[in-house]
């Protein structure tokens, strides 16, 4: 019996780490827009592996595998976690553009810029940025926060103005 | 830099090549870490205080320490101890100690199992909502426990002047002075380390809770 239980749990965790590998992009994406040292953005992608791990069984199929990471996810970064750094005033923009400089592709770089900009935004307006990039629908988009979905989509909107006026000013 | 538009780079968002692979093994690793967040940072407190002011309340339940010294105070103002007096004092104060182990009890109750309805995977307006509700079960814990601290206070004064007056005794007034003032003093100073405790300690988190929920809050009540 022990050893069956054992051999249930070793195989969950492998398919838990298989889910975690396929989908690290997502985790790492939300570890970088909530941290501002690589050794916080670490230490947040852990804490989020741990979260999801912790409410796998609840998962389990019951919705898609991108909205629960996202809630999970975000749900750490906005309310858990506890960083080590400081945090940046969010009005100050720190425009590093060492690591993305040398980058050739006109859209990379526009990525790259990206986050810097969405990280000066409120936390909340942040998750719905990043949820919106990946393609979530604003029905997802609004329970993971326990908003409304239309408040979602207007605030999307709104942001996607501020967003583009802030592109364009830094660029 | 063409003009920006956030849809044209919703692909190359979502195709962004991941820097730093994790193998299965280095997330497997993940799983055996200590979490580090502030949920069970605000549990780990509590629990302390928890048994710092049961400990405190069952020290104090199983000494008859206030007795004396409220003797001493009442002989300093020139009463006599008379077995009324103390008796009534003592069922008094037997039935606040009683109160505030009951108070105890309930609030641990309480306390855990508003921590149990914690769920990360919860809508994040919910998690907030519900970390706050946790948070405030040991805040009304705290606060019962300065009424109870101030009733206490309240009592043991009101039999002071009731022994005085049953015994027509007038007290000298630097005397009398002196025991209200250090009642009144006391009684502050505690409350305001209590107070300041919990500014420092829980202050950072509740903020921090309190800006997420009012820009949920202010989306959900913007004029659309």
């Amino acid at each position: 019996m022990q050893l069956i239980t054992t051999h249930t749990l070793a195989s969950k965790e492998k398919e838990f780490a298989q889910l975690i590998k396929d989908n690290q992009g997502l985790i790492i994406k939300v570890s970088r827009l909530y941290t501002n040292s690589l050794e916080d953005e670490e230490d947040l992608f852990q804490e989020i592996v741990l979260q999801l791990w912790r409410s796998y069984d609840s998962f389990k199929g019951n919705s898609k595998i991108s909205t629960w990471m996202y809630r999970v996810a975000l749900n750490t970064a906005i309310t858990l976690f506890r960083k080590k750094s400081k945090s940046l005033p969010t009005n100050e923009l720190d425009i590093n553009h060492a690591d993305f400089i040398d980058d050739d592709d006109d859209k990379q770089q526009q990525v790259s810029l990206l986050y810097t900009v969405i990280k000066t935004l409120p936390n909340v307006e942040r998750a719905i940025v990043t949820m919106y990039l990946d393609d979530l629908p604003y029905k997802d988009i609004a329970e993971n926060l326990g908003i409304t979905e239309v408040n979602a989509r207007v605030k999307m909107n709104r942001l996607k103005k501020t967003l583009k006026e802030q592109m364009e000013k830094y660029a | 830099m063409p003009e920006f538009d956030l849809d044209s780079l919703k692909k190359t968002w979502q195709e962004q090549p991941v820097q730093k692979k994790y193998d299965n093994n280095e997330i497997l690793q993940m799983l055996n870490r200590k979490s580090r967040n502030y949920v069970k940072y605000i549990f780990w407190i509590s629990v302390a205080e928890f048994v710092f002011f049961s400990v405190l309340g069952i020290f104090y339940f199983f000494q008859g320490e206030e007795s004396t010294s409220f003797i001493k105070v009442l002989e300093r103002l020139g009463a006599q101890k008379t077995p009324e007096v103390e008796n009534n004092f003592d069922n008094a104060y037997l039935a606040i100690k009683i109160l505030s182990l009951l108070v105890t009890a309930y609030f641990v109750y309480k306390f855990y199992q508003n921590y149990r309805k914690i769920k990360i995977e919860e809508n994040l307006k919910g998690l907030i909502t519900k970390i706050i509700k946790f948070k405030k079960t040991v805040n009304a814990f705290i606060l019962i426990s300065i009424v109870l601290l101030v009733a206490f206070t309240s009592v043991f004064t009101a039999f002071i002047f009731y022994a005085l007056n049953s015994q027509n005794i007038e007290p000298k007034s630097a005397d009398l002075t002196i025991v209200i003032v250090g009642i009144i003093v006391s009684t502050i100073l505690s409350v305001l380390l209590i107070w300041l405790y919990y500014k420092l300690v829980y202050g950072i988190i509740i903020r921090k809770l309190d800006r997420n929920l009012k820009q949920l809050k202010e989306i959900d009540s913007q004029e659309i």
